[in-house]
C-alpha cells in the first residue's frame, strides 16, 4: 500500500479557485477548559478549512506568583509549593529546588541520599511518562491505555504513600537530605514494582507501537528539526526525540548520575512517534537505574540529612534533652539564612532541564528565585509545528510536547 | 546512545481488524482478573503512621495541653494555616494556648509543624476525610484539635524513628 502525503500549505488547503470561500479563515479557541490541552492552556486559531492557519498558545491561566511568592516565604516554606509546580513528579521539583540550596550553602548530602534521590527521581519519571501516556493516547482515543497506565501509576503511587504518607505532594525532600530514609517495606514494594514493570511497559507497546490508528496519528505529525529543537531551547525528550543527545544525567552528571549504567534514547525523525518511543524507552531505561539504585541501598548505610548545625533540623531526641539544640531548632525554623550569592542547578526532569536559579542577599528569603520550567518552552513551540497541518493533529501534538500547566504558568 | 527503533506496520497491523481483537481480547482477559479499583467511601483507604493526615494537639493522659505556644509551627507552616495566642498557665510549663486555630481550609499537610514543634505538641494524624458546610467550621479551634497522645503514639514513634540521625 502506497501512503499517500498531502501538502499542507497555510492557504492553499483548498485548490479550487473558484470556491468563494477559499482563502477565508475563521477564528477558533480551542481551551482553556478543554479536555485535551491538560489543564487551562488557550489556543487562538485561525482555520481555513480544517488547515490551522495560525495558532497562539495563550498561558497563564493557572498562575500563582511562584516566584513571587518565594521571596516572601522564605528558603524552606518553598519547598511545598515546588511540590506544586509540575504535580506529576513532585519529587524531581523538590531535589532540583533542594540542590540549588545546597549549592547555594556548600552543603554536601551524604551518598545515602543521593542514592535515595535517584531512586524517587527515577520512579517519578517513570509515574510522569505513564501520564503522558495515557493523557496522550486517551485524547486519540486509546482509552485502554489510559486506565492500563493510570493501573500501574497506582501502584508507583502506593509506593509514594508508604514512603511518604503522602501520594502527591509528597515534600520529602529537605536541604541537605531528604526527610526519611527508605524502610524495608518500601524498599519491597518498589522491587517488587521495579522487576514487574518491563513486561508491562512491552504490553503498553505491543497495544500502541504497531497500532494502525497510533500510528497514522503520530507519524510524521509535527516533525522538529534538531535545529529548531535547539533554537527554541526545547529540552528533555523533546530534544531527544529529534535526535540530540543531550540528557543533563549524562552531559552534567547530578546525584552521582555519571556511576549508573543507562543509555539515552534518542530518535531520528522528531515527530510525534518518536517522542513517544524515546519517552517509552526512558521508562525502560529509568526503571534500570531505579533497580541499580535499589541494589545500592544496603551497600551505602548511613544518614539522609546531612550534618550542618547551620541549616539542618537537629535530631528530634536532642531537641527534648539539650538546650543549644533546642536554640538551634527556633533559629532554623524561625530564620533559615543562606550565605550571600547565586547558584543555578538543573535537573533532568520528564520533560526536559528543569532549572532553579536562586538569588541570596544573606537574608532569610531569596532575593530572586526563577524557575526555568521546561514545560513553557515545550508549550512555545506548539505555533511552529501546528501551523499549516490540520486541526486533529493538534490534539496530537498537545499530547507529544506533554506539559503541565502548573509548571508552565507557575 | 541508542536510537528507537521506528516500526513498520506490517500487513496485519495495516488491516487494522486484527488489532481491534487484540483489543477486545484484552479487555474480556481483564474481566476475570482481579479488580483494581477501590470502592472508596465505602472502602476506607489504608492508613498508618506513616500518612501525614490532618494536624493535630496531643493531649496528655491527665487532660492536660501539651502545647507551650511558642509559635515554633506558626512560624514553620508554609500556608499560614495556624493562629496561636498563648496566656499563662499555673502548670509547669508556664505557657498554653489561649486560641489554638488551624485553617484547614488552608492547610497543605505538609507537616512541617510537626516538624518544628519541640514539644512533641503537634502531630499528623491519620485522619484524611475533610468535609462541612461552611467555611468558619473548617477552621478548627482547639477543642477539635485535642486528641489524647495514646492515639498518636504510632505517629510519634515513627517521627522519632525517622529524625534519629548523627
Ligand atoms: S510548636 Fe508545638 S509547642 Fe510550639 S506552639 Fe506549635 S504546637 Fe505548641
Ligand atoms: S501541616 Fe503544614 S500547612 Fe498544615 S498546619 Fe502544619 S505546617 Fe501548616
Amino acid at each position: 500500500m502506497k501512503s499517500t502525503t498531502f501538502d499542507y500549505r497555510p492557504g492553499f488547503a483548498d485548490s479550487d479557485a473558484d470556491d468563494p470561500l477559499s482563502g477565508e479563515t475563521i477564528e477558533v479557541n480551542m481551551g482553556p477548559q478543554h479536555p485535551a490541552t491538560h489543564g487551562v492552556l488557550r489556543l487562538g486559531m485561525d482555520l481555513d478549512g480544517e488547515t490551522m492557519v495560525r495558532v497562539d498558545a495563550d498561558v497563564g491561566y493557572l498562575h500563582r506568583g511562584k516566584e513571587k511568592t518565594a521571596e516572601s516565604l522564605g528558603w524552606a516554606k518553598f519547598f511545598p509549593h515546588t511540590d506544586r509546580l509540575d504535580y506529576v513528579q513532585p519529587l524531581i521539583n523538590n531535589i532540583g529546588y533542594a540542590m540549588a540550596l545546597e549549592k547555594l550553602a556548600g552543603i554536601e548530602i551524604p551518598p545515602r541520599a543521593e542514592v535515595v534521590r535517584v531512586l524517587l527521581m527515577e520512579i517519578s519519571r517513570i509515574a510522569a511518562h505513564l501520564i503522558y501516556l495515557g493523557t496522550s493516547s486517551i485524547d486519540l482515543g486509546a482509552v485502554t491505555m489510559f486506565f492500563n497506565t493510570f493501573k500501574e501509576r497506582e501502584n508507583i503511587y502506593s509506593i509514594l504513600d508508604a514512603y511518604t504518607g503522602h501520594r502527591m505532594n509528597n515534600t520529602y525532600v529537605r536541604i541537605g537530605g531528604l526527610y526519611a530514609d527508605v524502610d524495608e517495606k518500601v524498599e519491597g514494594m518498589m522491587r517488587e514494582f521495579l522487576t514487574q514493570f518491563p513486561a508491562r511497559v512491552d504490553e503498553f507497546e505491543g497495544l500502541l507501537t504497531g497500532n494502525r490508528i497510533w500510528y497514522d496519528r503520530n507519524r510524521d505529525v509535527g516533525v522538529i528539526s534538531p535545529e529548531e529543537a535547539m533554537a527554541w531551547s526545547l529540552t528533555g525528550p523533546i530534544l531527544r526525540g529529534s535526535g540530540v543527545e543531550w540528557d543533563l544525567r549524562k552531559n552534567e552528571p547530578y546525584c552521582g548520575y555519571e556511576t549508573y549504567d543507562f543509555e539515552i534514547p534518542v530518535g531520528t525523525v522528531g515527530d510525534c512517534y518518536d517522542r513517544y518511543l524515546v519517552r517509552v524507552e526512558e521508562m525502560r531505561q529509568s526503571c534500570k537505574i531505579a533497580l541499580q539504585a535499589l541494589n545500592r541501598l544496603k551497600d551505602t548505610p548511613g544518614d539522609v540529612l546531612a550534618e550542618d548545625r547551620r541549616y539542618i533540623l537537629p535530631p528530634r531526641t536532642k531537641v527534648m534533652s539539650s538546650m543549644e539544640e533546642l536554640i538551634a531548632q527556633f533559629k532554623i525554623v524561625t530564620d533559615l539564612c543562606l550565605p550571600k550569592g547565586e547558584a543555578y542547578a538543573g535537573v533532568e526532569s520528564s520533560k526536559g532541564e528543569l532549572g532553579f536559579f536562586a538569588i541570596s542577599d544573606g537574608t532569610a528569603d531569596p532575593a530572586r528565585l526563577h524557575i526555568r520550567a521546561p514545560g513553557l518552552m515545550n508549550v512555545q513551540a506548539i505555533p511552529l509545528i501546528a501551523e499549516g497541518r490540520l486541526l486533529s493533529d493538534i490534539v496530537a501534538i498537545i499530547g507529544s510536547l506533554d506539559f503541565v500547566m502548573g509548571e508552565v504558568d507557575r | 546512545m541508542a536510537i528507537v527503533k521506528r516500526k513498520e506496520l506490517s500487513i496485519g497491523e495495516k488491516l487494522y481488524l486484527p488489532a481491534i481483537f487484540r483489543g477486545l481480547s484484552m479487555t474480556f482477559r481483564q474481566m476475570f482478573k482481579k479488580r483494581v479499583t477501590r470502592q472508596y467511601p465505602e472502602e476506607p483507604l489504608p492508613v498508618n503512621e506513616v500518612t501525614r493526615g490532618q494536624p493535630r494537639l496531643a493531649v496528655n493522659d491527665d487532660g492536660t495541653i501539651r502545647c507551650v505556644s511558642c509559635g515554633l509551627c506558626e512560624a514553620a507552616c508554609p500556608a499560614y494555616a495556624i493562629t496561636i495566642d498563648g496566656q499563662e498557665t499555673d502548670r509547669f510549663i508556664e505557657r498554653e494556648p489561649e486560641r489554638f486555630d488551624i485553617d484547614m481550609l488552608r492547610c497543605i499537610l505538609c507537616g512541617f509543624c510537626e516538624e518544628a514543634c519541640p514539644k512533641d505538641a503537634i502531630l499528623m494524624s491519620d485522619e484524611l476525610e475533610l468535609a462541612d458546610f461552611s467555611r468558619e467550621a473548617l477552621i478548627y479551634d482547639v477543642e477539635r484539635l485535642k486528641r489524647p497522645v495514646s492515639q498518636l503514639r504510632p505517629r510519634l514513634d515513627y517521627v522519632y524513628k525517622v529524625n534519629e540521625r548523627w
